[in-house]
């Protein structure tokens, strides 16, 4: 006979791989950010796209590593640095994308708390 | 202390001293020493053991000259202490994302696509920005001449400038002086002189180092990482190597005239990386003798041949008719050479014959020649371009496009290949005359510049006109020819150039000839897509 003890923790939450209603779903988020990264890419015009995490390392990209990891890191900054400007002006505020028009393309970023977006686009002239 | 008087002659020192006083002789000298047995009367027996210990004693002193000391103190006030290191950049790659971020990525870019989507379309039908420029420099509307350098005793002796170099910090340019129109073997001296543009009281007349050759210098290449190494081809076949940071001996390396130098004169020399070593280098030499050189230089002062190319017109690839179809190992001779900046082993030799040569620095086949080598001559000739009118004298490879590049020649004309067909992409008849050099700008993808012997140094936009240049500066007064010419890669406005009458002017270029336009690589790919069919 088991006796059972209240360790007085949480039940730790189901690991993915465990088999159950969820299995089906497995594949799905996957494929989902495949395709939607290549929907943005095959945009007219887009040269590249970068998904980076929180630290601003990046994540996802169609660009070369180095490229990309200098996309990453100095958008990243930016990117913050526009958000804390516009709470500053206006504490209401907050940051919901950012453009920047050079003179070759035009750099956009979706900003998140967990990820950044970033689109490069060549428009047309 | 009886140094010599040993354990064993103690015994015998005993029997001397009882002979002494048997046969009265006088005793050896002693220094007297109070014993009882001096002051007992009437009878002087000397005492053996104090006699012999004392037998040798010799007392001598020394001392040191005095010492001189001093005191004094010091403190440190403060003091801090650092350690420093210096780690290989790790390079930082792309994070491998891990499975439990996928479903909060997706939902992510669930939250974002359709915004993000709005604004690609929004900016691709945006009309908001044309015609819209923003100038961040200050704008140069003229091409202006910032320096005219010369060196008096070279100019005195007639000597024409033919070889120009930028170093690799782009603040020093370095011009070598001879003659290109010699009909025979000449014991001219030559000189390589430098100016450091940058460093304030820049004298024009006086170049801040200044190396004589034992021959005219024909072509000149700087280091592409080293900013005082300097490489020189010779009008009698050597390659020299000088360090123009030591003005008492600023000879590092020369090939020397040994069987494997060149027996005619060198036309264009290159730095190339070693392979496998990127920032060793070795040193490429071309010559109308029709051997392609790659020198390397060793300890002792001397440039050892490490690889040899040689070109045979039986071994040229038949890919266009060439005029003339001579018979036997007849070499071909080359007279420039430019590297591509994509490939690191392809580059294109200019000829005598006028036709262009795709050649690739990893051949196997053996030349059919026999000229006498120490390292075996391979062939490296895989494509032969149409030629031009007369013998090529500049090739130049895009460092934009990997597979355009321009060559000039004789007949006044610059040819625009492509590397993937026999006929050039566009024929443009800049000179009446002959045309010296030609080179890309290192910043613009359209924009190219050619020395001609009517004294003109041409710049041509190909984005404005495709027919006649853009700007045409005019560097000699009496149409005297320019030899030769090359953009500052670091400082992008500045184009050297030198001519016949031994000045180097070095002019700054507007800013339209600095400043990339928004849509110039895709002109330039669309210009190189344009393959006759």
């Amino acid at each position: 006979m088991n006796k059972w003890t209240n360790t007085g923790q949480e039940p730790e939450p189901l690991p993915s791989s465990v088999p159950g209603p969820t299995a089906t779903d497995l594949g799905e988020p996957q494929a989902e950010v495949e395709e939607t990264l290549k929907r943005i890419q095959s945009h007219k015009g887009v040269i590249g796209t970068v998904v980076v995490n929180a630290e601003g390392i990046p994540i996802r990209t169609t660009l070369d590593n180095s490229t990309t990891v200098q996309y990453a890191g100095l958008l990243h900054q930016l990117t913050m640095k526009a958000k804390s400007t516009v709470r500053d002006i206006d504490p209401q505020n907050d940051l919901t994308f950012l453009r920047i028009r050079s003179k070759k393309h035009e750099i956009m970023v979706a900003p998140d708390k967990e990820y950044l977006l970033i689109v490069i686009q060549n428009p047309c002239e | 202390m009886a140094h010599d008087a040993p354990s064993s002659s103690f015994p015998l020192g005993r029997l001397l001293h009882v002979l002494r006083l048997t046969a009265q002789m006088p005793p050896p000298r002693r220094p007297p020493l109070p014993s009882h047995a001096d002051s007992l009367p009437g009878c002087f027996l000397p005492l053996s053991w104090s006699a012999c210990a004392q037998c040798c004693v010799d007392l001598k002193s020394c001392q040191t000259a005095s010492i001189v000391t001093a005191d004094a103190s010091a403190q440190v006030r403060n003091h801090a202490d650092a350690q420093v290191q210096t780690e290989a950049l790790e390079p930082v790659s792309v994070q491998p994302p891990s499975r439990c971020d996928i479903p909060r990525l997706a939902a992510f870019l669930r939250r974002v696509e359709a915004m993000v989507i709005r604004e690609l379309n929004k900016n691709w039908q945006s009309h908001a920005f044309d015609g819209f420029e923003v100038n961040w420099t200050e704008q140069q509307q003229m091409v202006s001449c910032l320096h005219t350098l010369g060196y008096p005793p070279a100019q005195a002796q007639g000597l024409h400038v033919t070889g120009i170099s930028w170093n690799s910090t782009g603040s020093v340019v370095a011009c070598a002086y001879g003659r290109v129109d010699h009909g025979d073997w000449s014991t001219l001296k030559s000189f390589v002189c430098a100016w450091n543009l940058d460093r304030r009281g820049l004298s024009p007349r006086q170049p801040s180092a200044v190396v004589e050759a034992p021959s005219a210098v024909l072509c000149l290449a700087f280091h592409p990482l080293q900013p005082s190494h300097v490489a020189g081809g010779l009008y009698s076949g050597e390659v020299l190597v000088w360090d123009l940071s030591r003005p008492e001996d600023p000879l590092l390396w020369r090939t020397g005239l040994t069987d494997d130098t060149h027996t005619d004169p060198v036309s264009q020399v290159v730095w190339l990386p070693e392979p496998g070593h990127s920032h060793r280098f070795q040193v490429l030499s071309v010559a109308t003798d029709g051997k392609v050189l790659l020198w390397q230089g060793i300890g002792t002062g001397q440039l050892q041949l490490t690889e040899g190319f040689a070109l045979v017109t039986q071994q040229l690839p038949r890919s266009t008719k060439l005029k003339k179809h001579p018979r036997g190992e007849t070499e071909v001779g080359a007279t420039a050479v430019a590297f591509s900046s994509f490939d690191p082993r392809l580059f294109i030799l200019g000829t005598e014959g006028g036709f262009p040569l795709k050649c690739s620095l990893a051949v196997g086949e053996a030349a059919l020649t026999r000229m006498p080598s120490s390292v075996p001559l391979r062939a490296p000739a895989q494509f032969t371009f149409s030629p031009h009118g007369g013998p090529i004298y500049s090739v130049s490879c895009s460092p934009f496009h990997r597979n355009l590049f321009l060559s000039a020649g004789t007949d006044g004309h610059v040819h625009l290949y492509s590397m993937l067909q026999a006929p050039p992409l566009t024929s443009l008849q800049l000179s009446l005359k002959y045309l010296f050099a030609v080179r890309w700008s290192p910043v613009r993808p359209l924009v190219f510049a050619a020395a001609s012997g009517e004294g003109d140094v041409q710049l041509f936009d190909l984005q404005k006109s495709s027919q006649k240049p853009t700007v045409s500066i005019k560097q000699t007064q009496d149409e005297s020819p320019v030899y030769c010419l090359e953009f500052n890669s670091q400082q992008t406005q500045l184009l050297a150039a030198g001519d016949a009458q031994g000045t180097v002017k070095v002019w700054q270029l507007s800013t339209e000839f600095t400043e990339q336009g928004p849509r110039e690589a895709e002109d330039l790919d669309r210009l190189a897509a344009e393959v006759a069919t």
